[in-house]
């Protein structure tokens, strides 16, 4: 589904070179879904952002579906991001002026879909993770554990195959994360959607049927690879 | 996306509101520059009705209160001036000349029409030849008319229109007063003399007769000069005329520096309104610019999330760009709501359709004005690095 080949990012400023990425190759299959843990700066959202079409690698080649993207223009790569993956953030990134039902509906502005198979699908979206009564509010009358929800109906309104998730309950509590764990899993396993989740909690991490660990900017463990060496 | 460009200003209207305002008054100030630069433009292109190339103005003002020796005196300057080689046509005339700052009317009337308003210009019959006045409908005057029961008249077209609609109008007599009656002998189609800003009023001519009108001094006379008559030719004939008329004041000036002088008093007031006027449109355009700016910076995140779900680089542009033209509209709607009303009510008794060119006109420049402003903060946030953009939150 998603393969990265020798991935490599360097960030170059006057003075100083900072490896992000060294060498990493990972195969997402599709279906899976595969946690990422590692200390802070060790190149996860980075990784999450290659994976996503959001940044270039300095090196290496990123393929979805078995095909190189790094030709792509910029409009074929927004499609692809629109049509493919589906984003959740950390901080849900929700755009406040809006409603929750019009967040949700956002991906679809940026396809042909008409007002009224936009609304219908937003709030099929908004059903899935429990918040049809919420479908007028605005973000700031929500929980941190509803506003996720509603970045989770936004990433599954435009029905993607991969969902990448950048610590996505790292603003909540353990009984809203929980909340936020369980759509992601039931989503992984009823609907067979491809997650990608950034995470900094182990227990989070362990749910997901595979684990990867970074560290310095290289992949260092691989559950796959270690149940496949047992 | 327009009806989702227009969700989201209507939801961001507070913070929109002194732009919206901003954009809600230069509407109005430019729907009312143009009505009035349109207004003058509309005068400026109507035909004058005569021609003021090569004419000169002469102002005869004597020093005597003696008008049978003023007349006298007058008779032999008009025959010396005609006399000159380099006049091709002369002709007294009133003070209400082509351009000048003198307006004489009187009140028509003809059957129910009463008292209609009419520019009146007493004049030789010269004065068709000096100012190539063109008679459209019957004629201009003549020696025929010396004997003639009824005082002559040739009217202008606008004042056929106001007294006689679509009937014929040569023949028709017209009361002066309980003796006494004009007959209307022709009809020219414009005379716009005021000023090639004002538009054109009813007016009629009537012919002076020097050996019946023994108490009135024509202190005008133009006079049509051939071409390359200039400054010498000016001070021979006032050298010669002086000696004439002893004592008089005589002033020559040319019916195109009248023209100039007049236009002045339209154009300068519209360059001073103008500039007004673009003071305040660019200083609304620095405010459009500046709270786009801010804005963009503002949203980094948010055009880090639209480019994460989808956005090519060229759909975040225009998305700014049409933001923008959402909020001109919304000032627009605003300002539309008071224009309409001038052309419906008829305010200033202007034509609905200067008012409707103005409206037309005055919006065409907000959108022009909102997307210049919007182009390149619009390109700016274009080129946002969404991986960037979204760790700015």
């Amino acid at each position: 589904m998603i393969q990265l080949i020798d991935i490599e990012k360097v960030y170059r400023t006057k003075t100083i070179e900072t490896v992000a990425l060294h060498r990493v190759n990972l195969h997402v299959e599709r279906g899976e879904f595969v946690s990422i843990m590692g200390p802070s700066g060790c190149g996860k959202s980075t990784l999450l952002n290659i994976m996503g079409l959001l940044d270039e690698p300095t090196s290496g080649h990123v393929a979805i579906d078995g095909q190189p993207v790094k030709t792509h223009s910029d409009s074929k790569l927004a499609k692809l991001r629109n049509e493919k993956i589906g984003f959740v953030f950390q901080s849900y990134h929700l755009i406040y002026d809006l409603s929750v039902v019009d967040n949700v509906e956002l991906p679809l502005l940026y396809r042909n879909v008409s007002g009224s198979d936009r609304r219908k699908r937003a709030l099929e979206a908004l059903e899935k993770v429990g918040l049809s009564a919420r479908t007028k509010h605005f973000p700031n009358q929500l929980s941190g554990g509803q506003r996720q929800r509603v970045a989770i109906a936004r990433a599954l309104a435009g029905n993607p195959e991969i969902i990448l998730a950048d610590e996505p309950t790292g603003n909540l509590d353990s009984v809203m994360g929980e909340e936020i764990m369980d759509i992601l899993l039931r989503l992984n396993q009823e609907e067979g959607t491809t997650i990608v989740m950034v995470t900094h909690d182990e227990n989070m991490a362990l749910k997901t049927n595979r684990l990867i660990r970074f560290f310095d900017g290289q992949q260092v463990a691989d559950s796959r690879v270690l149940e496949a060496q047992i | 996306m327009i009806r989702h460009l227009f969700k989201l200003i209507w939801n961001q209207k507070k913070s929109n509101f002194l732009l919206i305002t901003e954009i809600f008054f230069s509407f109005l100030v430019l729907f009312a520059v143009l009505s009035f630069g349109i207004y003058n433009y509309h005068n400026y292109t109507k035909p004058l009705g005569f021609t003021y190339d090569n004419v000169w103005q002469l102002w005869l003002n004597p020093q005597t209160d003696s008008t049978a020796h003023n007349l006298a005196v007058q008779r032999e300057l008009i025959q010396r001036v005609k006399s000159f080689p380099e006049v091709e046509h002369a002709s007294l005339s009133n003070s209400n000349t082509p351009f000048a700052f003198s307006q004489m009317n009187n009140n028509l009337s003809y059957g129910g029409k009463k008292d209609i308003q009419a520019n009146v210009f007493n004049v030789q019959a010269d004065y068709q030849k000096v100012l190539g006045l063109e008679v459209s409908q019957g004629r201009w005057f003549g020696p025929q008319d010396k004997a003639s029961l009824h005082k002559p008249i040739v009217i202008n077209q606008k004042l056929k229109e106001e007294l006689f609609g679509d009937e014929e109008a040569i023949g028709k007599l017209l009361p002066i007063n309980d003796s006494s009656q004009y007959a209307v002998i022709g009809v020219i189609d414009h005379y716009r003399s005021y000023s090639e800003f004002d538009p054109e009023e009813a007016a009629y001519f009537e012919c002076i007769n020097l050996d019946e009108e023994k108490s009135y001094f024509w202190n005008g006379l133009v006079m049509k000069v051939k071409p390359g008559a200039g400054v010498a030719f000016e001070e021979k004939m006032v050298r010669e005329l002086s000696r004439i008329a002893k004592d008089w004041t005589i002033e020559v000036t040319t019916l195109e520096k009248m023209r100039q002088s007049k236009a002045k008093m339209t154009t300068v007031p519209m360059v001073a309104l103008g500039l007004v006027c673009g003071f305040l449109v660019f200083n609304v355009a620095l405010g459009l610019f500046g709270v786009l700016w801010y804005n963009i910076n503002r949203r980094y995140a948010e055009i880090g999330l639209r480019r994460a779900i989808g956005a090519s680089s060229k759909q975040i542009r225009n998305q700014f760009v049409g933001e923008v033209l959402v909020i001109a509209t919304f000032g627009l709607l605003l300002g539309l709501l008071l224009a309409v009303q001038f052309p419906l009510l008829q305010v200033f008794q202007l034509s609905s359709a200067i008012y409707w060119e103005s409206i037309a006109a005055a919006a065409f420049l907000i959108f022009l004005l909102a997307t210049i402003c919007a182009i390149y903060p619009s390109y700016q946030a274009s080129k946002i690095y969404p991986a960037v953009a979204l760790h700015e939150e």
